[in-house]
């Protein structure tokens, strides 16, 4: 009897897949769906807590972005809108809210932030949803990845640290001490720049992993001293950073090493509590922040920085997010994938997540375009398009992973930054395997 | 062997500083009872009046002196205005910590809105650095070293040699009878206060020239490694404060030099717990405190 039903079912289960396949149930090959209205834009970051800040550092870009998009006339018409999205900065917490966003935002159909905190919890929602996006998260979880939505145009953490001992070894430091804080963000750099370090023919005199926010770092320094390190590759908070090097000053007859740190560094409050201990000299010639490539002079740069300028909402912050790689990442992922809409006749994210990589790839007789604007005005021509953005040129690998190029800095004396080098990103991923 | 000496050299120091504010809060305790978790944002108030006087061109021994007796009168008002009418009105012991906790906070946040957020520093207080028999040291750790023990001496003479120590004593000890002998226990709280207070100031300008770097959590932070100095002596007493805080300076440095370096808070914590289980009073318990009494 069971048998009989089998095979019965069969034949009427093809039929209703013909059925279901011929009325445009899946994939791109079908007729592209339409909305109407505004287009939600989901910022997912936190606007509440200890990181608050953060959503507040995401929204500007989203704003300066769809300002531009809003005044070309939108993504073939619709409006764009930034929806706040609180992640809270806990991955339990953001569950619920990101949940609920996704069930009631209308026309939310591109995503932003997902940051390091709840990239976990949140990625995996928003990916099930079909909701193309491009995180800020470093995590080397993600380097990776099996999510097809999924973006990212900053590097791994892992990535930062192998561009660390690039740029130690570019300098002819053979022995490196590596001190990281022991936190999240400071420890995803340890992978790549233990593996990178031994590859470029270097050593690692000394790894250590030091607590923030000590009265001492006395014995730490006396443990670097005895290593005799060519250079430090250092990543902690202003205050340790402060604390540790005042007490390697002290102990070491006032010598301090070299030091290669990241850009992350590259802040008011790291310049100047750092220089306040050890001297505007060693500050600004010993110590190099390596990060991700980062021009600001170029055409896309120019019109980020004038869209950022030119928001109320955004004008006060627009010199700090000058120097903060992640925040542009999102502003160049919104563009692409506006741009990858247009391409793609429709704004639903299961249809144009395919058309994302086709913005950035090099073509032969593509225009290559920096922002919205010129990229619109170009597809409407039926020009094919080559999206390059404040990052620079998107390489993405199989995991849609752009870790993009390299570049160290150093301070200037009124605490800006010059790039003084650069790193193939090329390189840094051979070094990861 | 050289790092072994070196590390027991960087824990006197900081156990130095440790024992300063340790024994200004075991004293604080001993004489009221009262857990004041205020204690650690009193400390950063402490720092910042160090700052506000160094960023004018006065000498940091100096800052550290005149921010001692700031925080001293704070401390007092705090006490007398706050913590002693909630005492009086009966209410319960862990809801006046939560008190302390809140106004803790709420000084904290004060700060904050005064001074930013920001890291601040006095510069390089260092000073020369002294090499003796292995042990290295700055000028400014030898000089918190030789505060600490010029100020406990002091605390030891006061509390032993004089009227008003015995006073002090007394009434920590049980204050209806001490009233009942004719000691105006309310005076006497008020100078225990002051001195704790100026211990706890003094120690938030040490800490700020040993961390060469701070910002407003400086004090809460610093806080749990003085109260767990406080009760390894033995709480309420102040010469197991002092040994205390040098336990846990020693131990955190040699868990430093000899361990990985993020450890270093679980082991100095780690020996203060096995430590208790030993001697669930503390290494100056309440029988020695009851000797020190009747001496």
């Amino acid at each position: 009897m069971g048998i009989h039903r089998l095979r019965l079912a069969s034949p009427l289960a093809l039929a209703t897949a013909f059925v279901l396949a011929a009325c445009g149930g899946s994939g791109a090959s079908s007729t592209p769906p339409t909305q109407t209205g505004p287009l939600s834009l989901g910022v997912i970051a936190p606007f509440t807590g200890p990181a608050a800040e953060f959503g507040t550092l995401l929204t500007a870009p989203c704003l300066a972005a769809t300002d531009l998009i809003n005044a070309n006339g939108g993504v073939s018409g619709h409006q764009v809108n930034c929806t706040s999205i609180d992640d809270t900065g806990d991955p339990a917490d953001a569950v619920p809210n990101v949940t609920k966003a996704i069930a009631t935002t209308s026309n939310f159909d591109f995503a932003i932030g997902l940051e390091s905190n709840t990239a976990a919890t949140t990625v995996p929602l928003v990916n099930g949803a079909k909701i193309p996006f491009f995180t800020t998260n470093g995590l080397v979880a993600f380097t990776k990845n099996t999510y097809p939505y999924y973006y990212r145009m900053t590097p791994g953490d892992d990535a930062n640290g192998a561009a660390f001992a690039v740029w130690a070894v570019q300098q002819g430091y053979k022995s490196v001490a590596i001190v990281f804080q022991n936190n999240i963000g400071s420890e995803g750099n340890l992978p790549g720049l233990t593996s990178a370090m031994p590859r470029l023919g270097g050593s690692i005199a000394l790894n250590l992993t030091i607590p923030a926010d000590s009265a001492s770092y006395s014995a730490e320094v006396e443990r670097v001293i005895a290593a005799k390190p060519d250079v430090l590759i250092w990543s902690a908070d202003p205050q340790t950073t402060a604390t540790f090097m005042g007490n390697y000053k002290s102990l070491n007859n006032g010598v301090l090493p070299p030091m290669v740190t990241a850009t992350d560094s590259l802040t008011p409050d790291f310049f100047n509590a750092v220089t306040k201990v050890v001297g505007i000299a060693y500050v600004t010639s010993k110590i190099w922040l390596v990060g991700s490539y980062f021009d600001q002079t170029t055409p896309a740069f120019s019109t980020y920085k004038a869209a950022l300028l030119a928001d109320s909402k955004t004008h006060d912050i627009a010199p700090v997010l000058s120097t903060v790689g992640p925040p542009a990442g999102a502003y160049d992922g919104i563009n692409i994938m506006a741009l990858a809409m247009i391409m793609a006749k429709t704004t639903v994210g299961s249809y144009y997540n395919s058309y994302i990589l086709q913005v950035v790839s090099p073509k032969s007789g593509a225009v290559v375009v920096n922002n919205f604007a010129d990229g619109a005005k170009a597809l409407a021509a039926g020009k094919q398009i080559q999206y390059i953005g404040v990052l620079g040129k998107p390489t993405f690998d199989k995991y849609h992973n752009s870790a993009g190029e390299f570049d160290a800095n150093k301070f200037n004396s009124d605490g800006s930054a010059t790039q003084v080098g650069t790193i193939s990103g090329s390189q840094v991923l051979q070094l990861l395997g | 062997m050289q790092l072994l000496i070196e590390a027991i050299g960087f824990g006197i120091a900081s156990g130095a500083v440790i024992a300063l504010g340790a024994v200004g809060f075991s004293v604080q305790f001993g004489m009221s009872n009262v857990l004041n978790i205020t204690y650690g944002s009193l400390m950063t108030l402490g720092a910042y009046i160090g700052l506000v006087l160094t960023d004018r061109g006065v000498n940091v021994w100096i800052s550290l002196a005149i921010a001692g007796v700031v925080v001293g009168a704070v401390s007092v008002g705090f006490h007398r205005w706050l913590l002693a009418p909630l005492v009086r009105r009966g209410t319960r012991a862990f809801a006046i910590v939560i008190v302390t906790v809140s106004a803790g906070v709420v000084l904290q946040y004060v700060i904050v809105a005064f001074a930013g957020p920001d890291a601040k520093s006095y510069g390089e207080q260092s000073g020369q650095t002294f090499y003796l028999l292995g042990v290295v040291l700055t000028a400014s750790q030898v000089a918190i070293i030789v505060l600490a023990a010029v100020l406990m001496l002091g605390l030891h003479l006061l509390l032993t040699r004089t009227t008003l120590g015995r006073a002090m004593r007394a009434t920590a000890s049980n204050r209806v009878l001490a009233q009942s002998c004719g000691i105006a226990t309310d005076r006497i709280s008020d100078i225990a206060w002051m001195l704790s207070g100026m211990l706890c100031g003094a120690a938030g300008v040490a800490l700020a020239i040993t961390t060469v770097s701070f910002d407003f959590t400086l004090g809460p932070i610093f806080l749990i490694p003085m109260i767990a100095a406080a009760v390894l002596g033995g709480i309420g007493q102040p010469y197991g404060a002092m040994l205390g805080g040098l336990v846990v300076g020693i131990a955190s440095e040699l868990a430093a030099a000899y361990t990985n370096p993020a450890y270093r808070e679980v082991v100095a914590f780690g020996i203060l717990v096995v430590m208790l289980l030993v001697r669930p009073n503390g290494l100056f318990g309440a029988a020695w405190a009851t000797r020190r009494l009747m001496a």
